[in-house]
């Protein structure tokens, strides 16, 4: 047995890139983008391929820089808006940069993990998506960080009766993200996949076009109810972040 | 009757470098093999330190490393740095992670000692101290030398592993427990063996011994 365990332990071992980022987030094929910033995140990209996780079911592709270097003043622009206090209180430290991002082979815009306080973003993600899909992710970190602020039995119980949510986020064919005309207590499809993306969603467009959620909430009693609560909830957190 | 040959100009230069060729390839196996040939040894004798009581040095293969301490910085956990040294705890502790150029990392007490080295377990054993509350600095760099107390991916679970830096590594800046810096001895630890690309070393270089000074 002791000699099994050293061969899967040789096994492992040959297969992980030494560095120093490695040795603080566990992501391999790291490298700084940019370090030095107001609110003290810490911008990383990926140089090489990378796979982690559980059974390396998370992959993403290194970074084209020209590609970044494009898009970088845009996720920058979104994630200023976030203080280093409350940034803190998220647990969210460190984003990762990298290109076609999977997790168990479904294409995803974004990672977060409050353990290693890292989000990983996927820059090739859907342009007309792509700054609600980072205020999107930043709300996960703000639920997982926050458990008894985002109580989904609560936050289900302002639908109807009769909806239910699937059984998590992609057992279902609810994935479109575009905005509903008539929302119906739904800000988007995807919205109706279960309560988290629910309220990830309502943050992250009140994030991004808080104007016309204002107007929508007027006629929209379900939605104005979700509303308010995701709202009240956040100014425990912080007063001024919507 | 015999002649003697003599031999010409070009073949005495030919004969003479081939001389020179057999003694340099000679020299080069035994000598270059030791790693530790061209290392400054820093005895401690011709050494001064402004405050001896914080100077603790570590005896490797190569030499010795002298490391100044930063009780200001981070009161907790140089106290606890201290306490393991004087217990010898880190006396035969295998430099078991080691990333070529950036960074050395030993002392779990419990599976690095080379005297008992558990391949299986390494890097979670402990000293039985508990464990010890992170104590950041924001304003502390981790330039070349730097010793930082390390700790799993959680903060507060600091015990008795520590890392040193071969470089400045910008991100540790506020991550970390800074210990410390190496005053003598830095050319020391680039010598310590590493894992080739992997992050672990198999049949790790170790800590000879590891002494406050004013306790030599």
């Amino acid at each position: 047995m002791k000699i099994l365990i050293f061969f899967v332990f040789i096994f492992q071992i040959s297969c992980v890139n030494a560095d120093e980022i490695y040795n603080l987030l566990k992501i391999p094929n790291l490298e700084i983008y940019k370090l030095k910033n107001n609110n003290n995140i810490r911008y990383l990209s990926a140089k090489g391929n990378f796979k982690i996780g559980i059974n390396k079911n998370i992959t993403c592709e290194e970074v084209n820089i020209n590609n970044l270097n494009t898009k970088f003043p845009l996720i920058e622009k979104n994630l200023n808006r976030y203080n280093s206090n409350f940034l803190n209180k998220i647990k969210l430290k460190y984003v990762v940069f990298c290109e076609n991002l999977f997790i168990s082979e479904i294409n995803t815009g974004g990672i977060p993990d409050i353990k290693n306080r890292t989000l990983i973003l996927d820059i090739n993600f859907n342009k007309k998506y792509f700054e609600r899909m980072i205020h999107h992710e930043i709300f996960h970190m703000i639920q997982n960080t926050h458990i008894k602020y985002f109580d989904e039995d609560k936050f289900s119980s302002f639908n109807h009766a009769s909806f239910n949510y699937a059984e998590c986020s992609t057992c279902s064919n609810r994935l479109n993200l575009d905005q509903y005309e008539k929302t119906d207590g739904f800000l988007t499809e995807y919205s109706k996949s279960i309560p988290s993306e629910d309220m990830a969603e309502i943050f992250s467009f009140l994030m991004t076009d808080k104007e016309t959620i204002e107007v929508k909430i007027n006629n929209d009693k379900i939605l104005s109810k979700k509303v308010n609560y995701i709202k009240l909830n956040l100014a425990k957190i912080d007063k001024n972040i919507l | 009757m015999i002649k003697t040959i003599r031999a010409s100009k070009s073949e005495k230069i030919l004969f003479i470098f081939l001389i020179c060729l057999s003694i340099f390839a000679f020299t080069s196996f035994f000598l270059l093999k030791n790693k530790c040939l061209f290392v400054e040894k820093n005895n401690l004798s011709n050494l001064y330190f402004n405050e001896p009581n914080n100077i603790a040095v570590m005896n490797v293969e190569c030499g010795n490393v002298i490391i100044e301490l930063y009780p200001d910085i981070s009161p907790k956990t140089v106290e606890r740095f201290k306490i393991l040294i004087e217990k010898k705890m880190y006396d035969g502790s295998a430099f078991y992670k080691v990333s070529e150029n950036t960074f050395v990392q030993a002392g779990d007490i419990e599976y690095g000692n080379i005297n008992n080295l558990d391949y299986s377990k390494i890097g979670s054993g402990n000293s039985g101290l508990g464990l010890l509350k992170s104590e950041l600095n924001n304003d502390f760099k981790f330039t070349e030398g730097s010793v930082g107390f390390a700790r799993t991916t959680e903060f507060d679970t600091e015990d008795s592993e520590f890392f040193i830096t071969l470089k400045e590594i910008p991100i540790y800046q506020g991550e970390y427990t800074p210990i410390g810096k190496v005053v003598y001895g830095l050319d020391i630890l680039t010598k310590i063996k590493t894992g080739n690309k992997a992050i672990y070393v198999l049949r790790p270089d170790y800590i000879k011994t590891f002494r406050l000074l004013n306790s030599n």
